[in-house]
C-alpha cells in the first residue's frame, strides 16, 4: 500500500516538475510547481512526519507560490520569450547540468538510505521547535536577518525609502 | 496500522455522513440567505416552491445543471475548467479533522427501550408530517399563476421521498419492536466522530485553506477578462493578508490546549471555570479573559478569508461586475457558489471548535454512549448553525468597506492584536491562571 502511494506521488512530483521546466506558459508552470510541492508533502507523510508535510504545503504551496503567481499574473507574462543565447553559453549550460546530474545520481546511489532509522522517530511541533531554538538558533536568526534585508531591499528598489528622503530634502 | 472491516465501515459511514451534510448545507444556507435577506430588507423573498419556498434551492440546483456551459473563446480552457475544482476540494476536505461529537464505544447490542422507541417513532412521524406539508403546499403552488411544471415535479418528488423515508423508519421501528434486541456487528469498537484525528489537525486545515486561493486566482486569470483578473488578484491579496491574523489568533487556543490536535482543544474546554467557589462557567475559550480578543480577531478574519460581505471585494458587483467568476456559467458557477458556503461552514465549525467549546453542552456531562454522542453532535450543529446565521445577518446589515481600509485593518490592526494576544495568553499560562 505504502509502495503504491509512494510510486504514484513520486510520479506526480516528477511529471509536474518536468511540466514546470518544459511548458511555455509561466502560469501553468507555477501551478505545476504547486502540484509538485503537494506530492512532496505526501512523501513527508509517508515518512511519518506529518508536521513537516503540513509546513511544506503552508510555506511553499500556500505562501511562496501564491506570490510567484501574483507577480506572473500582474506582469501578464503570457508566453515565455526565448532569450538570445550564444552557442558557447548553451554548451556550458548543458554540460554543467549534465555533470551535476551525474554527480547527484552517483552520490545518491552511494549514500542511499534504504531504511528509516530505528527507534521512535518524532517530528512533531515540540521537537522541531526545541531543535530550532536550541541547536539551530544561529542559522535561524541568520535567515530572519536575511529576510529582513530582502524586505528593506525591496522597499529601497520600489523607491519608497528614497522618495521620502527627497521630500525631506 | 491494523485495520479490520468494522473500522473501514465506520470510517465510510462517517465520511458519507459528513460530506452529505456539508453538501446539503449549501441549499439550506441559500434558502436562509435569501429569506433572511428578505426579512432584513422587509421583502418576501422566494416563497413559491414548497413550504416557505424551502425547495427553491433544489429547483435552482436543477437549473444550474441544465444550463448551457459556456467557455469564453480567449480563456485558457484547462485552467478555466479546473479552477472551480481547486476551490471546492479544499473547502470539502478541511472538515475532516474537526471533531463533531463525543466518542462512544459501540454497544454489544441495541435493546428496544422506550427512549429509543420514541426517537425512531418521532423521526418517522416528523418525516411523514413534513412530506404532507410539502405535498399540500406543492399542490397549492401548482394552481398559482406562473407556476412551472419543473418546480411542481420537484416538489412532489421531495414530498414522496420524505414520505418513503418516514415509512421506512416505521418499518425499522416495527422490526426493532419485534426483535426486542439486535446484536451490533463490530461491538466494542470506539466510534470517534471525526474523520481523521491527525496530530497536526489545525495545521492541515490552514494548509488546505491556503490552497483555496488558487481556485480564485486561476479562475480570475484564465477567464481572459480584466474584471475577473482584478477580482482574482484582490481576493488573493485579501486572503493572504487575513490568513496571518487567522493563524496567529488560532495559536492562542492551541497554546492553552498544548496540542495541535483539535480533539485535545475540545477536551480542554469541557471543564468549568469556577468563580467565587459557586458560579460554574463552561471552560470555553471565549469565556477566558485572555481569549475573547483572539476569538473576535479570528471571527472577523474568517469573514475576510471566506470573501463574505463586508469583505467581498473579489466580487464587488458595483466595481467588478461579478469579480473572478464573471465569465462562469451553469455548474462551474454553482461550484464557486458551493465552495463559498462550504468554506463558511468549515470556518464556523472551526470557530466553534477553537473558541465555543466544540461539541460540549454547558452544565451537562455527556455520557459516553450513543445518546451522549447524539446530544453532543446536535449541540455542535446548533452552534455551527448559529454562526452561519450570524454570517448571513452581518452580510445584510453591514455595507462593504473600502479596499484600502480592509488591507490596513488586516495588517495594522488585526495582526498586532493577534500577536499581543499570544503574549497575553503566554503570560496567563506562565502565571498558572489558565
Amino acid at each position: 500500500m505504502h509502495f503504491a502511494i509512494f510510486f504514484f506521488f513520486a510520479a506526480v512530483a516528477v511529471i509536474f516538475a518536468l511540466v514546470v521546466i518544459l511548458h511555455r506558459n509561466p502560469v501553468v508552470g507555477a501551478l505545476s510547481l504547486v502540484a509538485s510541492f503537494f506530492a512532496l508533502a505526501v512523501m513527508y507523510v509517508l515518512l511519518e512526519a506529518p508536521f513537516l508535510a503540513a509546513l511544506q504545503v503552508i510555506v511553499y504551496a500556500g505562501a511562496i507560490m501564491v506570490l510567484f503567481l501574483f507577480v506572473i499574473m500582474l506582469l501578464n507574462l503570457k508566453h515565455q520569450v526565448e532569450p538570445a543565447t550564444r552557442p558557447i553559453q548553451q554548451f556550458l549550460g548543458y554540460t554543467g547540468s549534465a555533470l551535476f546530474g551525474i554527480a547527484l545520481v552517483y552520490y545518491l546511489s552511494k549514500y542511499a538510505v534504504t531504511q528509516l532509522p530505528s527507534g521512535p522517530f518524532v517530528a512533531d511541533a515540540r521537537t522541531v521547535g526545541i531543535k530550532l531554538f536550541e541547536a539551530y538558533i544561529f542559522p535561524f536568526e541568520m535567515v530572519s536577518i536575511l529576510l529582513l534585508a530582502a524586505i528593506v531591499g525591496a522597499l529601497l528598489l520600489s523607491g519608497r525609502l528614497s522618495g521620502r528622503r527627497e521630500v525631506a530634502e | 496500522m491494523p485495520f479490520d472491516t468494522a473500522d473501514i465501515v465506520l470510517e465510510a459511514i462517517k465520511i458519507a455522513l459528513v460530506v452529505g451534510l456539508l453538501l446539503n448545507v449549501v441549499p439550506v444556507m441559500v434558502w436562509v440567505e435569501r429569506r433572511g435577506s428578505a426579512l432584513i430588507q422587509d421583502r418576501l423573498g422566494p416563497n413559491r416552491v414548497g413550504p416557505f419556498g424551502l425547495i427553491q434551492a433544489m429547483a435552482d440546483a436543477l437549473k444550474f445543471i441544465l444550463k448551457e456551459d459556456v467557455i469564453p473563446e480567449q480563456a485558457h480552457k484547462w485552467l478555466y475548467t479546473i479552477a472551480p475544482m481547486f476551490g471546492l476540494i479544499p473547502a470539502l476536505t478541511t472538515i475532516a479533522v474537526v471533531p463533531w461529537g463525543r466518542a462512544f464505544a459501540l454497544p454489544q447490542s441495541i435493546v428496544f427501550t422506550p427512549a429509543l422507541s420514541a426517537i425512531v417513532m418521532g423521526a418517522a412521524l416528523g418525516a411523514i408530517l413534513l412530506s404532507i406539508v410539502v405535498i399540500v403546499s406543492t399542490n397549492r403552488y401548482r394552481h398559482r399563476e406562473g407556476a412551472t411544471k419543473l418546480n411542481t415535479v420537484i416538489g412532489f418528488l421531495v414530498g414522496a421521498a420524505l414520505l418513503l423515508g418516514g415509512l421506512a423508519l416505521i418499518g425499522v421501528w416495527a422490526a426493532l419492536k419485534s426483535a426486542g434486541m439486535v446484536s451490533v456487528p463490530g461491538a466494542g469498537h470506539l466510534f470517534e466522530p471525526i474523520i481523521a484525528d491527525v496530530p497536526v489537525g489545525i495545521l492541515l486545515i490552514f494548509a488546505l485553506a491556503s490552497l483555496s486561493v488558487y481556485g480564485v486566482v486561476t479562475a480570475g486569470w484564465s477567464s481572459a477578462n480584466k474584471f475577473s483578473l482584478f477580482g482574482g488578484i484582490r481576493a488573493s491579496a485579501q486572503m493572504i493578508s487575513y490568513e496571518l491574523a487567522l493563524t496567529l489568533s488560532a495559536i492562542s487556543a492551541l497554546m492553552v490546549a498544548g496540542s495541535l490536535r483539535l480533539t485535545d482543544v475540545v477536551a480542554k474546554q469541557t471543564g468549568y471555570f469556577v468563580l467565587f467557589d459557586t458560579i460554574k462557567i463552561p471552560a470555553w475559550n471565549c469565556f477566558s479573559p485572555a481569549m475573547w480578543l483572539s476569538m473576535i480577531v479570528f471571527a472577523v478574519s474568517a469573514f475576510a478569508e471566506t470573501n463574505r460581505l463586508p469583505f467581498d471585494f473579489a466580487e464587488a458587483e458595483a466595481e467588478l461586475v461579478a469579480g473572478y467568476h464573471t465569465e462562469y456559467s451553469s455548474m462551474k458557477f454553482a461550484m464557486f457558489f458551493m465552495s463559498e458556503y462550504i468554506a463558511m461552514t468549515t470556518m464556523s465549525a472551526l470557530v466553534v471548535t477553537l473558541f465555543l467549546g466544540g461539541w460540549d453542552i454547558p452544565w451537562y456531562n455527556e455520557p459516553a454512549t450513543f445518546i451522549g454522542f447524539l446530544l453532543s453532535a446536535i449541540a455542535f450543529l446548533a452552534k455551527v448553525g448559529l454562526l452561519l446565521f450570524i454570517f448571513v445577518w452581518v452580510r445584510w446589515t453591514i455595507p462593504r468597506l473600502k479596499y484600502d481600509i480592509l488591507m490596513r485593518v488586516g495588517w495594522k490592526c488585526f495582526l498586532p492584536l493577534a500577536v499581543v494576544n499570544i503574549v497575553l495568553v503566554a503570560w496567563f499560562i506562565g502565571m498558572g491562571w489558565i
